[in-house]
């Protein structure tokens, strides 16, 4: 088999996907590793300037352009894999593990029965073998696993866990042929939702105060507030809270919510799941209160207090008022 | 237009605990845990339950693991499902994906089904992949990160959920698989009269399929994780606490006093 590496890109509305220029320079690293060739498909329906931005990767794109394609599904996905596998033996396919990586590549995997490995935070090859690190319980525990097949290897990469590819000579966009059977993408995209709450940009504050569900009832709310208005900022939280309708959705600091980058990021109660952190990571100064001295918070916290957020936050206050 | 449905329920060691790596390095300790059923899984119970008391049917529960599983499958009895089937499989750690899938999928094509449901994700293994490897094996089709599922002749319409809080809408035919994300409703609590109901209930426990794998899986080793930053901690008491926090925020110029 040889070593070479295939790359799916994900675009969205004429946007490509950050993840997608971090998964090519996994692929791109992997590729020198084995001797391999990387190459990267887009799937879409009038997306050449896509194929020509990824070309600037250095990297040979493989356009597949068909109105079967156009929007996302994982059934014309898997029909558009399926066709490129006919004239290409990769060893392992890459996604990134988005909501639209891990619908893809399970899918992919149980359709051709194939091997996967998904989520993970760092790929490597050993001789036959591929080794992968993944992240278990919460992120409390590490695992090293291995995979070898002479089958393709389906995988996808949590976002971040990669530098972002940048430019590099040599690329080039090789428009390709697939014959997509179109009766047999069984679903149909219908429509993209967007939010339509009003409410502060929780993107433009300098100071966020988030509450998680460390913070226990809604009752403790009105402490979080206070705390806020304290420190000049407003209140953020995490997923469970804006589910639970504590606070709108607006609120909601993470992957599916708001990506923020205030100068300050208070995290109350707060376990730090990869989700969450997605979207706070690059704040100015981060401080993590949690019971837990375990929580995975405290790895991206700059200041952590392994303290009741309950306790802490009227004792802070007492002393900065008192 | 009666549904059936299977809903596959997993349980988890409770995330919120501390771990210790087990002495071979393999797997976790396994001594000192208590077990839940996994998060996402209680919306995708949910969900069953809503689409059989909207639109007539049945549903099984079904999972994979040592007796201690009944638990789980006794609460989603309790919460309305009709049947509970539990695969028998010893190997708590269950690292592969890949495994678990093709004894799940070994099953659901033995029982009835419109409607297979799973969780988006695990919170022990989080792979987000059980559903997806399901659907492509038995051959339906499946939507990932669904918030919302509405059924119309034999149609689904299913919202799913992309980053940054976008839905994306797809109609899919029934028979599908959907993985069902949190917050897509409000997991109900079972009255005591049905927990005691389903504690008779019988649990029908049958032997793992035979499953060939397209690969070798090994487990390498558990270790804590590598941090890549590494928080200031600061501990002492409450009052210590605050009052160093507070000279921080004073500090960094958060507040002026
Ligand atoms: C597709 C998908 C998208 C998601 N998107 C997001 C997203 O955008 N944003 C998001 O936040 N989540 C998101 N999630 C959910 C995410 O996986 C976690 O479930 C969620 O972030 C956990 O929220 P939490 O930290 O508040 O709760 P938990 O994980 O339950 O953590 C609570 C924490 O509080 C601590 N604690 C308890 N009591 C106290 C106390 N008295 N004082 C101090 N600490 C205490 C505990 O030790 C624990 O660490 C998503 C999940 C999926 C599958």
């Amino acid at each position: 088999m040889s070593g070479d590496i295939l790359i799916v890109a994900e675009h969205l509305e004429g946007r490509l996907a950050p993840s997608t220029f971090e998964v090519v320079s996994l692929g791109r690293a992997l590729a020198a590793a084995s001797g391999g060739v990387v190459r990267v498909a887009l799937f879409g329906q009038g997306v050449r300037a896509l194929a020509e931005a990824l070309a600037k990767l250095g990297v040979e794109v493989l356009l597949v352009e068909d109105v079967a394609l156009a929007e996302y599904t994982g059934d014309g996905y898997v029909l558009a894999v399926r066709g490129l596998l006919e004239s290409a033996k990769p060893r392992l396919l890459l996604a990134a593990h988005t909501a639209q990586g891990y619908d893809l590549a399970p899918g992919l995997a149980g359709a051709l029965d194939l091997p996967l490995v998904t989520n993970a935070v760092g790929v490597r090859l050993d001789g036959s073998r591929l080794v992968v690190t993944r992240r278990l319980l919460n992120e409390k525990v590490q695992a090293e696993i291995e995979i070898a097949s002479d089958r393709m290897i389906v995988g996808t990469v949590r976002p971040g866990s990669v530098k972002a590819a940048s430019p590099a000579p040599g690329g080039i966009v090789v428009p390709t042929k697939v014959s997509i059977d179109a009766s047999r993408v069984r679903m149909r995209f219908a429509r993209i939702e967007r939010p339509t709450v009003q409410d502060i940009d929780l993107a433009a504050a300098d100071v966020i105060v988030s509450a998680g569900r460390g913070i226990q009832k809604k009752e403790n709310l009105p402490l979080i507030e206070e705390f806020a208005k304290a420190v000049g900022g407003v209140v953020g939280a995490s997923r469970p809270l804006t589910d639970m309708d504590w606070l709108p959705k607006t609120r909601q600091v993470g992957q599916s919510g708001k990506t923020v980058h205030p100068k300050l990021y208070v995290a109350c109660g707060i376990s730090g799941a990869m989700q969450h952190v997605a979207g706070m990571k690059d704040a100015g100064l981060i401080v993590a209160i949690n019971t837990d001295p375990s929580a995975p918070i405290f790895e991206v916290a700059h200041v952590g207090f392994v303290a009741d957020v309950l306790k802490l936050l009227p004792a802070t206050l007492k002393e900065l008022t008192g | 237009m009666a549904l059936n449905i299977v809903v596959c329920l997993k349980q988890i060691p409770n995330p919120d605990l501390q771990f210790q790596i087990a002495p071979d390095g393999k797997d976790i300790r396994r001594d000192a845990l208590n077990y839940k059923i996994n998060g996402a899984d209680e919306y995708a119970l949910e969900e069953a339950v809503r689409l059989k008391e909207k639109y007539g049917g049945r549903v099984v529960a079904l999972s994979l693991g040592p007796k201690r599983v009944d638990q789980v499958l006794r609460e989603a009895l309790a919460k309305g499902a009709d049947e509970a089937v539990r695969i028998a499989h010893e190997d708590s750690g269950t690292y592969d994906v890949g495994t678990v899938a093709r004894l799940l999928a070994a099953t659901v094509r033995t029982l009835p089904h419109d409607l297979v449901l799973t969780g988006v994700q695990s919170d022990d293994q989080g792979s987000s992949a059980t559903g997806g490897l399901i659907a492509g094996l038995v051959g339906l089709p499946h939507a990932s990160v669904v918030t919302r599922v509405d059924v119309k002749d034999r149609i689904l319409e299913v919202a799913t959920e992309l980053e940054g809080g976008l839905q994306r809408v797809y109609a899919i035919p029934l028979p599908a698989l959907l993985t069902i994300q949190f917050g897509a409703n409000t997991p109900r609590y079972a009255p005591l009269p049905a927990i005691m109901r389903a504690a008779r209930q019988p649990i029908r426990e049958i032997a793992p399929a035979s499953v060939s794998l397209p690969y070798a899986f090994g487990v390498r080793g558990l270790s804590p994780p590598i941090a890549k930053g590494h928080a200031e901690i600061v501990t002492g008491s409450v009052e210590d606490q605050a009052k160093k926090f507070a000279q921080l925020l004073r500090e960094k110029g958060f507040v002026r006093r």
